[in-house]
């Protein structure tokens, strides 16, 4: 296998925070979504941080951000969805081959 | 935990790896209720409420500690009650945080629990008056042990735990025992091996969870 022939990473996922953010998120079962402040505690971010990649992963269509009420309360929603999950799992396979190149992705 | 503003720093494929590895661990970490919270308030309730039953109501109406005999039976009464608000309320509070299918499921699951001891008490209730003083405490005890046994069997299927579901059919095995060998004995083997066991799944499922 030639040097072009590796596979490219996603430029949105491949930054560390927001890897660690879709991470994180493709633990919440399909069609789940996790409260903002709790994501936030998850990942030790702070909320403008995470706001600021969450920005970017809504804009790239792999997050869905729901803003609604429980009860009296605003409530901030945060989900992967699921053009987020596959960018998530060939990312995860890029990774893999590229550490074992011999092996088919 | 890394919180460097190098954030959009690329990293190379083999620590990007543990990374996603890591926060997986952590999120599984942070986002399953602590298994000891639906067993042990249960596993406490059992093991007190049933040792004062068969103290006050042994086998073959022996007393092995005379005690005014509505002793026991508020204890029981007041230990369940405690114990399924406690699981109640703690129960709702671990899934506050995620909405979609996961909570729908467990408010789900928790209404069936308090729908069905509602019903069967109703039943109970009912027919109490026509059965005798000797068999009444083995109606109750041996009718709701049956209800548990069978909601944490459901309970293991709904979330495809096996531990749960184990604890469900010995439970129900247990309960079938202890009503073959009569009023006193049910009480001991529940005390024991139900409330006994329920504290130790309890403790198997929290060394098991991921920490």
């Amino acid at each position: 296998m030639s040097q072009t022939e590796l596979p490219e990473l996603d430029p949105v996922i491949h930054a560390q925070a927001r890897l660690r953010v879709v991470s994180s998120l493709s633990m919440l079962r399909e069609g789940d979504r996790i409260a903002f402040p709790r994501l936030q505690e998850i990942l030790k971010m702070t909320a403008g941080n995470l706001s600021v990649h969450l920005r970017k992963l809504e804009d790239a269509g792999y997050v869905e951000v729901t803003k609604t009420h429980q009860g009296r309360t605003p409530a901030t929603l945060v989900q992967l969805t699921r053009r987020g999950r596959l960018a998530f799992e060939d990312y995860t396979a890029a990774l893999r081959s590229l550490l074992n190149p011999s092996e088919e992705p | 935990m890394t919180t460097e503003h190098d954030d959009d720093l690329p990293m190379d494929p083999a620590e990007s790896l543990r990374l996603i590895e890591r926060e997986r661990a952590e999120a599984e970490r942070k986002l399953t209720p602590d298994p000891r919270i639906f067993l042990w308030p249960w596993g406490f309730a059992w093991l007190i409420s049933f040792s004062l039953l068969f103290l006050r109501f042994g086998p073959g109406g022996r007393v092995f500690v005379d005690m005014p005999d509505w002793v026991p039976l508020l204890v029981l009464a007041a230990t369940m009650i405690a114990a399924g608000a406690f699981t109640g309320v703690a129960g709702a509070r671990s899934g506050r945080w995620i909405s979609g299918p996961s909570s729908r499921q467990g408010a789900f699951y928790g209404i069936t629990w308090s729908v069905a001891f509602f019903g069967l008490s109703t039943v109970l209730g009912r027919v109490s008056q026509f059965v005798p003083d000797s068999e009444i405490n083995l109606l109750w005890a041996g009718a709701m042990v049956a209800l548990t046994g069978a909601l944490h069997m459901a309970g293991g299927a709904i979330y495809n735990d096996k531990s749960i579901f184990i604890l469900g059919v010995f439970i129900s095995a247990i309960n079938v025992a202890g009503v073959f060998a009569g009023p006193g004995w049910h009480s001991l083997l529940l005390a024991v091996l139900g409330g006994g066991g329920m504290l130790a799944a309890g403790a198997y499922a929290k060394a098991r969870s991921p920490r």
